[in-house]
């Protein structure tokens, strides 16, 4: 039988008025019928945007519709959330990564957001490595050799973070005030000029994420200690700050939220895809790439925990005389 | 000779039919995206990043790589052509280029830029494979202190010779350091000039300015003159450039070369840096610096050179150092890490193949690019054939497509509209906007490393005077702001300087 062109364009027109016609609640059932958006507030390229991109295309799979990725950077990574929580519907198809900045940056500035109220949290996922390196040929060889330098000579220790207010120079003066230390933060304009000032000897350290890698693979620098809850696979043998007396776990961590007010049974269905999605091997392998590590959380353990880092956050920025003059 | 070995190495990658494949891509979308302005190499290289996932780390490396020297080419295009920058190191390209193509001569200078990011390219990739592991102990020598001493030289080179009155030229760069201060302050994130705006906690981009200032304005100057119809009837004379103009440019190919390799290793934004600086070195060295600013060839061939020389310094950070100095060799960083590459000084021993492979083949790429470049300059140049009533609208919505790609916000476009306004209000009040964008980019680097280099120096200005590399930049940089003082320089500038005549 053939098909007149005048059916197929009935058909066409027919399927086209039912799509139109049939209302659109957001309707769990359906949930997703369309691409997800995942807002990643930092610029393309960078570690965070790379897992970002590497998990979406392991959720796509999970949630039968592809998951987009848009780079909305800027405001130390909330003018993406913030658009979102003041802009988009909470029907789940605009979600967001939520940096460990939402939570601090209310305290230091006047902001358009409360992280209590703006969002709905969906799932946690994500780590940090973070550490401190030395010059190859500096004369401290463990970390608690460098802070028995550092406290012995107040003033003289220089280390480089990639910016003020980041979790490296606030977990760094967290350690001094433990320990009472006394050193200098030397902001950095990310983590492109860390290295380099270590390397060059400028800065006496540096706390960044692991852009240092290389360098302390190729003998130049000294891995002192990292930040995690354990060691990393890439240096098992150096000491985290845990273990080193200092009690701290600090790895900037990170999940995934959409604006208040979404429905229990959406969060859900996108809660399940994202834990099937950071099990897949391609997102694991490109983490561990990264030097990231999974930190899963699910809906109502994230909600409680997006308080303690909200609490945590004002404390730190009392602490360091950050917080805004109202 | 175990140099020879390894560029062979990477030639016998690079040759490869997948990898001229990908490359020809790379080097063919770079020059589209260089032509439309404001749709800069990060946005195309962030929508193409994930393709590249399943391609060989080689092939992924070369196309993006591509992308990025290819835009340096295609960015001059529409500079010349309609005065508007393709890429903010194109900016001083609009000087010359343009009022070389008002006087039918966009020819010429379309094939003087192709030729001379040919030359540049290929110098610096040279350069790379020769001097890469030297080169970048010398970069970490400089720190905080060196770098702010070359960044006041920068800006002192490029008021002391400005056009005409040198008290225009410091307002319009002291009107830029303070556009550069809005946003969170570098040192200690304190908002500063933001209002409690979210779109401003994050600074003014560079590329909603630049295309205000030269885009827009121009579109606005240009809409009283149209009903004058008189503009662009000359004659359009001959495509390619001609002995004299080669003649011409020959030094400032060769010293472009030079400047832009190596101000492209220093992180920051080495290619528009090096652009504005072999313009002013031009102008200083030229016999008849009154031609510059009128059309001169030289002030095409210089910062087109030094722009795409800075894309093969900028290569040397982040395959030696791991460190990317700029946004776009962030990008690539990320692309090596996705196919578990770890650029760093390892990488050219653990890696061969890719290192010398991805350097082999920007030679080839930038064959392409010339063979490709130099048949299209006959099609640019009847674009300005195109009347005024069709062009004027099509700049505008590249400009404004452009200028929301580049962040995805609406707020960017008002920024450009308003800055369209200022730079049409400069133009009729005689205030140059070139230095208004270089202050701009210089102003926050100048004032971050002045901050860090006291906190190093832990308060101390001497820091600045016992560092060897940084007294001498600041001493030249006394020179020339004080000769004006000093009756016989002063003629001499104002020889350099000739008032600008619209």
């Amino acid at each position: 039988m053939d098909i007149s062109r005048r059916d197929v364009l009935k058909l066409g027109v027919g399927g086209l008025a039912a799509g139109a016609i049939r209302p659109r609640p957001a309707a769990a059932a359906e949930f997703p019928a369309k691409p997800v958006t995942l807002i990643c507030p930092w610029p393309p390229g960078g570690s965070t945007d790379v897992s970002m991109r590497a998990l979406a295309e392991a959720t796509s799979k999970h949630l039968g519709q592809p998951v987009v990725i848009e780079n909305k950077p800027g405001g130390s990574g909330t003018v993406g959330p913030a658009t979102m929580a003041a802009a988009a519907k909470p029907d789940g198809y605009t979600l967001s990564q939520i940096p460990i900045t939402v939570f601090r940056l209310p305290f230091m500035i006047k902001a358009t957001w409360d992280p209590m109220k703006d969002f709905t949290y969906i799932i946690h996922t994500t780590g940090y490595t973070f550490g401190v390196v030395v010059k190859a040929d500096a004369p401290w060889k463990t970390w608690k050799e460098f802070l028995a330098y550092a406290k012995a000579n107040p003033g003289k220790v220089r280390y480089a973070t990639p910016g003020a207010g980041t979790t490296l120079h606030i977990t760094m003066e967290q350690i001094a005030h433990q320990e009472g230390i006394k050193w200098t933060q030397v902001p950095m304009k990310g983590g492109a000029e860390t290295t380099p000032a270590v390397l060059g000897g400028h800065v006496e350290a540096t706390a960044d994420s692991t852009g240092w890698g290389p360098q302390v693979d190729a003998g130049n620098l000294r891995l002192l200690v990292t930040w995690g809850a354990a060691r990393t696979k890439r240096w098992p043998n150096v000491p985290t700050l845990k273990e080193s007396g200092q009690g701290i776990v600090s790895n900037s961590p990170f999940g995934f939220a959409g604006p208040k007010g979404m429905d229990p049974k959406v969060v859900k269905v996108l809660h399940d895809a994202f834990r099937k999605g950071i099990e897949e091997p391609v997102y694991l392998q490109t983490l561990q790439r990264l030097d990231m590590e999974p930190f899963y959380k699910n809906t109502a353990d994230y909600t409680a925990y997006a308080k303690e880092l909200a609490a945590e956050a004002k404390a730190q920025v009392e602490l360091l005389g950050l917080a805004k003059k109202s | 000779m175990e140099l020879l070995q390894q560029i062979g190495t990477g030639f016998a990658v690079a040759l490869q039919p997948t990898n001229l494949f990908y490359c020809f891509v790379g080097v063919f979308i770079g020059t589209l995206i260089g032509v439309l302005p404001g749709i800069g190499p990060v946005g195309a290289m962030s929508l193409l990043f994930p393709v590249t996932f399943k391609a060989t780390p080689e092939a992924a490396i070369i196309m993006l790589a591509g992308i990025y020297y290819g835009a340096m080419y295609g960015g001059s295009t529409t500079s010349i052509l309609v005065n508007i920058p393709g890429e903010a190191a194109s900016v001083v390209t609009c000087l010359d280029g343009y009022q070389m193509a008002r006087k039918g001569r966009a020819g010429p200078a379309l094939g003087m830029s192709a030729f001379g990011s040919f030359l540049g390219g290929t110098a610096s990739i040279v350069g790379l494979m020769l001097l890469a592991p030297p080169l970048s102990q010398f970069a970490i020598k400089f720190g905080p202190a060196e770098y702010f001493s070359l960044m006041v030289l920068g800006l002192s080179i490029l008021i002391y010779l400005a056009h005409g009155s040198m008290a225009k030229a410091l307002i319009t760069a002291a009107f830029g350091i303070v556009l550069g201060l809005i946003g969170l302050d570098s040192i200690n994130a304190r908002p500063r000039l933001t209002f409690d705006r979210l779109e401003l906690v994050d600074g003014v981009g560079l590329v909603p300015i630049v295309m205000g200032l030269f885009g827009v304005a121009e579109v606005l100057l240009n809409v009283e003159q149209a009903l004058k119809r008189e503009v662009f009837q000359t004659r359009i004379r001959g495509l390619l450039p001609s002995a004299r103009d080669w003649v011409e440019s020959r030094w400032p190919i060769v010293r472009g070369s030079v400047l832009g390799f190596f101000l492209g290793i220093l992180p920051g934004g080495g290619a528009v840096i090096s652009s504005f600086l072999s313009y002013a070195l031009e102008k200083r060295l030229s016999k008849h610096p009154e031609r510059f600013g009128h059309g001169a060839i030289e002030g095409v061939a210089g910062p087109e050179t030094a722009n795409n020389a800075a894309t093969g310094g900028a290569f040397i950070p982040l395959m030696t150092l791991g460190v990317p100095p700029n946004v776009i060799m962030a990008l690539l960083l990320g692309a090596f890490m996705v196919h578990g590459v770890q650029p760093g000084p390892l990488m050219m021993k653990q890696n061969p193949g890719l290192f010398w492979g991805v350097i082999a083949s920007m030679y080839i790429g930038n064959l392409m690019l010339l063979v490709l470049n130099l048949p299209l300059i006959g099609m640019w140049v009847q674009v300005l054939r195109v009347p005024y009533r069709i062009l004027f609208p099509l700049i505008l919505l590249f400009c404004l497509v452009g200028v929301y790609t580049v962040g995805n916000t609406v707020f960017d476009i008002y920024v450009m509209i308003l800055f369209g306004l200022v730079g049409y209000l400069m133009k009729k009040l005689e205030y140059e906007p070139a230095p208004l964008v270089l202050a701009f980019v210089l102003g926050p680097l100048l004032e971050n490393n002045l901050r860090k280099a006291m906190i190093l120096s832990q308060g101390s200005f001497a820091i600045f005077l016992t560092r060897p590399i940084s007294a001498v930049c600041l001493l030249v940089a006394l020179f020339l702001l004080v000769s004006p003082l000093v009756p016989r320089l002063g003629r001499k500038r104002e020889e350099l300087a000739v008032e600008e005549v619209s």
